[in-house]
């Protein structure tokens, strides 16, 4: 795993050039929509992965990273784009750089390389679900359980796993079917064995019976043990075994075929007519027919996929996980062509052992029509043989099915016009011969025994293989589910009992009860939560969207513990509790803090009131934040942060560019008394688009906090505490000496409230305001920790303190 | 720390291992397919169920 140390970002989405000093903790990206804040995640997924997840995702279509992830205006340049990220690996404990481009987003430059860092950031790499957006954790929570699954199995890599399954059930099916396939033709093999034999069951006290007698007759011994080995003609010469007509049998064949072909009008009927009406339904529906076409299409597909680009179109894709996913999800929106095709494939499956013992009657007649000069008709049983080994085929995989409705609504086994003339012909032309002699007889009926005992046992070891075949298959497959539904309950019980205690965590204050059940069945993912104990409900039924809100943040976090376990360092969360209230939001912070004290997350919002929430939380500080005023298709975000904002304007002025050294001052003013206003409680008149000017606020700030400081003072005396009491008293006294300074410059800092007046200043008349501000501004925050001063609880305070607690001033005095 | 899928691979062939309905030759068969692959394919596992266990007369 990873913690993020710095990111150079240029030219990607919306960003110009930025620099973000991550420092290895959490940190939080604040400013309003459109600000740039998502520019950042996605530059650091990118950095880390070469994908940008708002670009690949499901609705992208027509979207990538090579065209949309260069700044707009250097969409024609990706090589002016880049990010570089440096990485701690904190499995390794080394800090790497990576410096990746739009133009070559698999060619990351690693500095220092090796293969161990080449392996944890392919681990990085290989989870993009650490970048989570709001849009996301909806997928976890109002969906469908059929889809709840798929996306929790997507994150926790179950798609490995339920590709094996699924593999392996595949196989399983198809080795069931050439199982059923081989014990047909061994049944075929079997019928023509006792039709030789004229035995009604197949037992080897029969067969060596009617064998003997033959035996008897040609002077050879009898056999006494029917084994694997034994050969019914043992002892025959070469040219007594030269030929297999015995009249007798091949007369029999000849019946056998008149009699089986007299059934061919109705045979299979009811199985026909099922695969007819499949075959029906798809031809009145033209888009169920066309998603069955395409789930046929994709399946093979999905098979062949090896790589990122497509075995269909060769499109290529940003990776071989995005082109299984889109493809997936492709099949996953055809259930009821789904249906349909299972239903195909069985009642196909039994047609197609219907064909198999026909064939094995056309077999011994084709071969007798060709020794007894009838080549045509010898021909028209092989190609009807070979036209019927095709329907076989055809009859046991979809697309051979789809082709087949007209034949299947008529004669179907395209018995030809002349089969029953010929056979009548045949039968003639064998009657016609003279009885064999006995001895000719007895040595026919055991050539031709042997050649049926060899096809019976070849056939039977083939049956035998297919079944041991599938029998390993099919108990790799049980043992597999078995494995995998034990290991995803125990897994969901986890998850379950987490998500629990973080969402209690979080609103412990009305749900301290709280509890959640995930059940998962055949591929679903049932998700139901706990109502005011009121019974367990799915979650969008009762409770409110900023409740669902924080069950899918609580729910990301439980799954990534899962994945993770204690290596779980990194997460970007891209304003994912936006419509959870204040309150909760304070509670949220406390959950980061306390359960994933050593995780670096990376939270943007286009909340001011949440971001500064996470600083008094202590969850971030200044050094840890950074606040977008404003974004410009030339410039990009518009950046405000405490720490390097009088560096900036040093900076500037040291230029001469008072106008620019003033617009960040006139800013970072904006910023910070927005801050301080509403971290100290100052009374604001009420604005219902919320944009106070400086005016408004700076000076009403200043009061609130000279009165805190003078309650402090106050209650620091009445407990007795003089330390304490001289210490407010000269902060107070630090805060008089700043405002008298800023009043120096009064009449410069009256054109605040316009301060494009500032810009006609020359640089000494603007340095003495810079200057007050500065020592003005630094009366408001805790020197330790960097973080502006607060009031708790808001509303009616009873402390003024700082993040770090280093300031902590009890405004109570003590009771009289 | 093993990962879900290298659990699941693992227990899966310890079950296989315990039945008399798969041949050991096989087992060692998908013990190499799953540790090289971690998602094997359709053709992967017929070709390992189709070898011959060399027991069928």
């Amino acid at each position: 795993m990873i913690k993020l140390e710095t990111a150079h970002i240029e030219e990607v989405r919306g960003i110009r050039k930025l620099d973000i000093d991550f420092r290895k903790e959490k940190f939080a990206i604040s400013g309003p929509n459109g600000s740039g804040k998502s520019g950042v995640i996605d530059a650091i997924e990118f950095g880390l992965t070469g994908q940008i997840g708002r670009l690949t995702g499901r609705g992208t279509k027509g979207l990538s990273v090579a065209e949309h992830g260069p700044h707009v205006d250097k969409v024609k340049f990706p090589d002016a784009a880049f990010v570089e990220l440096q990485v701690y690996l904190t499995d390794l404990g080394k800090s790497v750089t990576i410096h990746r481009k739009i133009s070559a987003p698999k060619k990351p430059k690693i500095t220092p390389s090796g293969n161990d860092v080449k392996a944890a950031l392919a681990e990085i790499a290989d989870h993009p679900e650490m970048a989570l957006s709001r849009r996301e954790i909806l997928r976890f929570i109002l969906v469908e359980p059929a889809k709840r699954a798929e996306e929790i199995q997507a994150l926790l890599k179950l798609d490995e796993i339920g590709a094996a399954r699924s593999a392996l059930y595949t196989a399983q099916n198809r080795l069931q079917s050439a199982e059923k396939a081989a014990a047909s033709q061994t049944k075929a093999n079997q019928d023509a064995l006792l039709r030789h034999f004229q035995i009604p069951t197949l037992s080897s006290t029969s067969l060596l019976e009617e064998t003997n007698k033959r035996r008897v007759i040609l002077g050879l011994p009898e056999i006494a043990q029917l084994t694997a080995d034994t050969k019914l003609n043992a002892g025959m010469s070469d040219g007594a075994k030269a030929s297999d007509f015995n009249k007798v049998s091949v007369l029999r064949d000849l019946a056998a075929m008149s009699e089986a072909a007299n059934g061919f009008p109705t045979l299979a009927k009811a199985e026909v007519a099922a695969v007819l009406k499949s075959l029906t339904l798809l031809e009145s529906d033209p888009t169920l027919f066309a998603a069955l076409q395409r789930r046929s299409f994709i399946e093979k597909g999905l098979e062949l996929v090896d790589g990122p680009e497509c075995p269909l179109c060769d499109t290529k894709w940003d990776s071989e996980q995005h082109l299984l996913d889109h493809l997936q999800a492709k099949l996953a929106k055809s259930e009821e062509a789904l249906k349909v095709q299972q239903a195909l494939l069985k009642d196909g499956a039994v047609v197609a052992q219907f064909i198999v013992p026909i064939m094995s009657l056309l077999a011994p007649v084709q071969k007798l029509a060709l020794s007894h000069d009838e080549p045509e008709y010898s021909q028209l049983l092989l190609s009807w043989r070979a036209g019927l080994d095709d329907l076989r085929s055809k009859l046991v995989n979809v697309d051979g099915l789809l082709g087949l409705k007209d034949r299947l609504s008529g004669e179907w086994l395209d018995v030809q016009t002349t089969l029953l003339d010929g056979l009548q012909k045949l039968t003639a032309k064998v009657e016609a011969k003279p009885d064999q002699s006995a001895t000719l007889d007895a040595q026919t009926f055991l050539t031709t025994a042997q050649l049926r005992l060899d096809d019976y046992r070849e056939g039977m070891r083939k049956s035998k293989a297919a079944k041991v075949t599938f029998e390993s298959a099919e108990a790799a497959y049980a043992a597999y589910c078995m494995v995998m539904d034990d290991e995803l309950n125990a897994l969901y019980q986890d998850v379950q009992e987490d998500f629990s205690t973080y969402y209690r965590t979080v609103n412990g204050d009305d749900e301290s009860k709280f509890t959640a059940k995930l059940t998962p069945s055949e591929g679903r993912l049932e998700f139901d939560v706990n109502f005011y104990e009121r019974g367990l409900y799915p979650p969008g039924a009762f409770h409110s969207e900023g409740h669902q809100d924080g069950m899918g943040v609580c729910l990301y976090l439980a799954l990534m513990k899962r994945l993770f376990g204690e290596r779980f360092k990194f997460a970007l969360l891209d304003d994912v509790v936006m419509s959870v209230d204040s309150g909760h939001r304070r509670e949220f912070c406390n959950l980061l803090k306390t359960h994933f004290p050593d995780t670096q997350f990376i939270i943007t919002t286009h909340d001011r009131v949440w971001a500064e929430q996470m600083k008094s939380a202590g969850l971030v500080t200044s050094r840890t934040s950074l606040m977008f005023h404003g974004w410009s298709i030339e410039a990009g975000p518009v950046v405000e942060s405490n720490k390097d904002v009088w560096d900036r304007i040093a900076i500037e002025l040291g230029k001469g560019n008072v106008g620019d050294a003033a617009g960040t001052l006139c800013r970072h003013l904006e910023y910070t008394s927005r801050q301080l206003a509403d971290q100290l409680g100052a009374p604001v008149p009420f604005r219902a688009d919320g944009n106070h000017e400086l005016g408004e606020l700076l000076p009403n700030a200043l009061s609130v906090l000279k009165g805190h400081y003078g309650k402090a003072a106050s209650a620091a005396q009445s407990w007795g505490n003089q330390g304490l009491r001289d210490m407010v008293v000269a902060r107070r006294d630090a805060l008089s000496a700043a405002v008298g300074a800023q009043n120096v410059e009064n009449w410069a800092v009256n054109k605040a409230v316009h301060y494009n007046e500032w810009a006609n200043f020359d640089r000494k008349d603007f340095e003495p305001v810079v200057a007050a501000f500065k020592e003005l501004l630094d009366c408001f925050r805790c020197d330790s920790c960097d973080s502006w001063l607060h009031v708790t609880p808001r509303g009616y305070p009873e402390s003024l303190r700082c993040a770090c607690n280093a300031l902590n001033f009890n405004l109570k005095p003590k009771p009289k | 720390m093993a990962t879900l899928q290298q659990i699941i691979a693992e227990r899966f062939l310890t079950k296989l291992s315990e039945s008399e309905d798969i041949d050991g030759s096989h087992i060692d068969q998908l013990r190499a397919l799953l540790a090289e692959n971690r998602k094997p394919k359709l053709d992967d596992f017929m070709r390992i169920f189709s070898l011959s266990s060399g027991d069928v007369k």
